[in-house]
């Protein structure tokens, strides 16, 4: 007989298997309860808007301030190369 | 045989998707009463939803029967199903039977189930099996013998491939359905469950089931 066939023939004999009774209601309902429980509230957000608006106005100010302070730093190599630039290389 | 239980199925989905296996009778009352307990349940009503777990879980543990032998494991699977069905029941839009839906979850959460046991790298199923005592009597194999043969036999090819049989198997589905349940392409079940079979074949002949299991013979 083909293997395929002895297989289906294993498989309908499997299919009269008694399956374990399983009683689950009231492990799933205590899972659902206490899944309910566990949900923590949800975070108020005004306080943290608060904080990230003044967080927010602190750093355009840093910004601010190094932009300028960036624009008004000189390159300290540019003494250096000043004189080579106006040297004539022939 | 596959054929038949196909038919098998789909005369479970005409009555409602009541398992014909539990001896449960089909009437109108049934099926309104749990579309009752279904509504009521998304609004709250834990004890309506005792009462379609109560109503479900015989079935679920059925299917899920074949994705562990271990009674401990099948009992937290289907806890697993019932809490996941709780916390999807407002996306279930009733255009299926409940026992459908919940097949589909309880399909998934096998699948999944195995998985993990895959990445842990875990040999669960090979361990399991070799506990198994060996009928002396070969003239005849329980069902239960016969269930864990192909359970040890399935578990050694891989997860996907075991998945299309088990459900070809045990659950009388057809690859559209199985395409449908798990969100696969059809072409694809098919591609499997052809490879799949094969791949079950070459596993007995070269594990000599049938020299052990002599009554097929």
């Amino acid at each position: 007989m083909d293997t395929l066939k002895q297989i289906d023939r294993l498989v309908s004999r499997a299919r009269q298997e008694v399956v374990p009774v399983v009683d689950v209601a009231d492990r799933v309902l205590w899972r659902i309860r206490t899944a309910g429980v566990g949900v923590k509230p949800p975070v108020p957000i005004a306080p943290l808007g608060i904080f990230a608006g003044l967080s927010a106005v602190a750093a355009s100010i840093i910004v601010f301030l190094a932009i300028h302070a960036w624009m008004a730093m000189n390159n300290p190599m540019m003494e250096l190369y000043r004189p080579v630039q106006v040297a004539s290389l022939w | 045989m596959i054929r038949e239980a196909r038919t098998r199925t789909s005369e479970s989905y005409m009555l409602g998707g009541i398992d014909l296996a539990t001896g449960r009778e089909y009437n109108k009352a049934v099926e309104d009463q749990e579309r009752l307990d279904i509504r009521a349940s998304c609004q709250g009503d834990q004890e309506a939803y005792r009462r379609l777990v109560e109503r479900h879980q015989r079935q679920v543990a059925g299917l899920l029967w074949r994705f562990t032998r271990d009674k401990g494991v099948l009992e937290e699977l289907v806890q697993e199903v019932f809490v996941q069905a709780y916390f999807s029941l407002s996306g279930y839009r009733g255009e299926g039977s409940f026992a459908g839906w919940l097949s589909c979850i309880a399909t998934r959460t096998g699948y999944r189930f195995w998985k993990k046991q895959s990445r842990e790298n875990a040999h669960y199923e090979i361990n399991e099996a070799d506990a198994v005592e060996q009928p002396e009597d070969t003239d005849e194999v329980t069902p239960q013998e016969a269930g864990q043969v192909l359970h040890t036999l399935l578990a050694q090819i891989n997860e996907t491939d075991r998945l299309v049989l088990t459900l070809m198997y045990f659950d009388g589905c057809s690859t559209e359905q199985i395409a449908e349940r798990m969100g696969w392409n059809r072409a694809m079940v098919k591609m499997r469950a052809y490879r799949a079979r094969n791949k079950l074949r070459a596993l007995a002949e070269e594990q000599g089931i049938w020299e052990t299991l002599g009554w097929i013979r």
